[in-house]
């Protein structure tokens, strides 16, 4: 029964990242007073990409191949890690969040030499620009995650929001505001959005995540277009998980985890409001202002875990 | 009674993790629009935190001390402000000489200081700790905003952070002053504001411009 249950977590992490997209880029379109596309329309160009020919580079090697394989893999990882509805996880306790972190780092890095495989100039531009971001929003990551851990002397991602669950909704204490805005940062610049990154550009001169698909076709890049849907699944259950918990069903009953299930989608859908009046209203920071933004993400993380000594709840 | 006595008490114990939030966007904002909005969004936590200890404490002038200052600067002063920057026709930049991240590294060693300074004389005061320690941090942030942005506008505005961080901590160890007292302090910071408005009318006319930094030659 519980493993049903964390399976259909894990399916749920994984099948219904295409429709958060399209339910963003929906939002965002009536933000902008256009009509925009079909909520499905992430899957229909899923399937069109997986039908398609994988075509690669004559000059690129079985890295180029593997790359988005080894991506996907990461990140169905990941997803393993985070409760959902449920406070459980296909991998709960099997790892701690340091895993968690290094996987994603680890697909990225996949990417990272998938791209510069490909051999064109794009490609290798998009990698070193990643890889300064994600080397950037490691520190912040880490230590925002560190702090919760330390509040609820738990390493891994359950324990913590089994621990969250059994707080007080109206006593948030700073700690979890400051590693609440943080995490928040962090995520933004790993998944990739607008203040980081443009998720809609092609232009050379910006594009970090988008430049390095551009030799990629057919599936692998299917692959890669899923992957990166499921990071920001992920990563707002991850958010939802650790700051807003409750409602979260403990048990096992049939009826606590429909009313979790139910709630996980409105505060996803709150999410999803907030990144898409963000990603209208924001304009995307110079390449060199990025390490400012997470300068200050680790600054704030930073002061999360030394505000672990004083507030001991 | 119930519902609004609750939530009297997280108002009083929880409202003060905002103001740090706000202290910390505040090192961060590079506009000055979005520096006045965040210093209003401070008075308005602080004139929640007031109107909790009114009711709290049964203190009627308290409540109205709480309208005072929802008017004069939640209202008031951040208007008179945005009057003031479309006047002056000045860039929006705060000009800041330390970057962003580098401000965020000084308001979280300076909210430590406060906590470390409050830490230790935690029971003599009936005041919860994280309120105290956010009114001297308030204290701290206003001075830095002073000595680091180079626009005279941001001045007056770290002038008034400091001012909302000495008020409440003067309303978290004493429950409120007498009302005269406070209506006298905010006759002072309206006359203040006033002063300093005129002041900077003078500055932008004859240096044309209010970069603080570049006021080294005379002019008569």
């Amino acid at each position: 029964m519980k493993i049903m249950v964390d399976i259909l977590q894990l399916l749920l992490l994984i099948l219904g990242a295409p429709l958060v997209r399209g339910i963003i880029a929906r939002f965002k379109a009536r933000l902008q007073k256009r009509r925009g596309a079909s909520i499905w329309r992430p899957y229909v160009e899923l399937f069109k990409l997986l039908r398609k020919e994988d075509l690669t580079p004559p000059t690129s090697s079985a890295v180029f191949r593997l790359a988005p394989v080894l991506l996907f893999g990461c990140t169905v990882c990941v997803a393993a890690f985070i409760p959902v509805a449920h406070v459980s996880a296909l991998l709960g306790s099997r790892g701690d969040f340091f895993l968690l972190v290094y996987l994603l780092g680890l697909g990225r890095f996949s990417l990272s030499l998938g791209a510069l495989d490909g051999g064109s100039a794009f490609g290798g531009m998009g990698a070193s620009r990643e890889a300064l971001i994600s080397s950037l929003a490691e520190v912040p990551f880490l230590m925002g995650l560190v702090a919760l851990a330390i509040l609820s002397s738990r390493a891994d991602i359950t324990g913590m929001v089994a621990w969250t669950l059994h707080q007080n909704i109206f006593n948030i204490s700073t700690v979890h505001i400051l590693a609440f805005t943080s995490l928040a940062m962090v995520v933004l610049a790993e998944t990739g959005r607008m203040p980081v990154d443009n998720p809609t550009t092609h232009l050379e001169l910006t594009m970090i995540h988008e430049g390095m698909l551009l030799e990629y076709s057919g599936p692998s890049l299917a692959l890669i277009e899923w992957a990166s849907a499921i990071k920001l699944h992920a990563m707002l259950a991850l958010l939802i998980a650790l700051f807003g918990p409750w409602g979260m069903a403990a048990g096992g009953s049939g009826w606590g985890l429909a009313t979790a299930l139910l709630l996980y989608c409105a505060k996803v859908t709150v999410l999803m409001v907030l990144l898409s009046v963000i990603e209208s209203a924001a304009a995307k920071l110079r390449m060199y202002l990025v390490p400012d933004f997470l300068g200050v993400a680790s600054a704030v993380s930073a002061l999360a875990v030394i505000f672990t000594m004083w507030v001991k709840r | 009674m119930g519902l609004v006595g609750i939530a009297t008490e997280k108002i009083l114990s929880s409202f003060s993790v905002f103001l740090f939030l706000t202290i910390i966007l505040l090192a961060v904002a590079r506009r000055i629009s979005t520096s006045v909005l965040l210093f209003s969004l401070q008075s308005a936590i602080i004139t929640a935190e007031v109107l909790a200890t009114g009711f709290q404490e049964k203190l009627a002038s308290a409540y109205l001390v709480g309208i005072l200052i929802f008017v004069i600067k939640v209202v008031a002063i951040p208007r008179a402000f945005f009057v003031l920057t479309k006047r002056l026709k000045t860039v929006h930049d705060v000009k800041a000489s330390t970057t962003p991240s580098q401000s965020v590294f000084v308001v979280a060693v300076m909210i430590y200081l406060s906590y470390a300074a409050v830490h230790s004389y935690g029971g003599a005061v009936r005041a919860p700790g994280d309120s105290l320690a956010a009114a001297i941090a308030l204290i701290l942030t206003g001075a830095f905003l002073m000595v680091s942005r180079k626009k005279a506008v941001m001045q007056v505005l770290g002038l008034l952070v400091m001012e909302n961080g000495i008020f409440l901590a003067a309303l978290l160890t004493t429950f409120g002053m007498p009302l005269v007292i406070e209506i006298g302090i905010f006759f002072d910071i309206l006359m203040g504001l006033l002063l300093m408005g005129i002041f900077m009318f003078r500055i932008s006319d004859t240096f044309e411009h209010l970069d603080v930094s570049k006021l080294r030659r005379l002019r008569g």
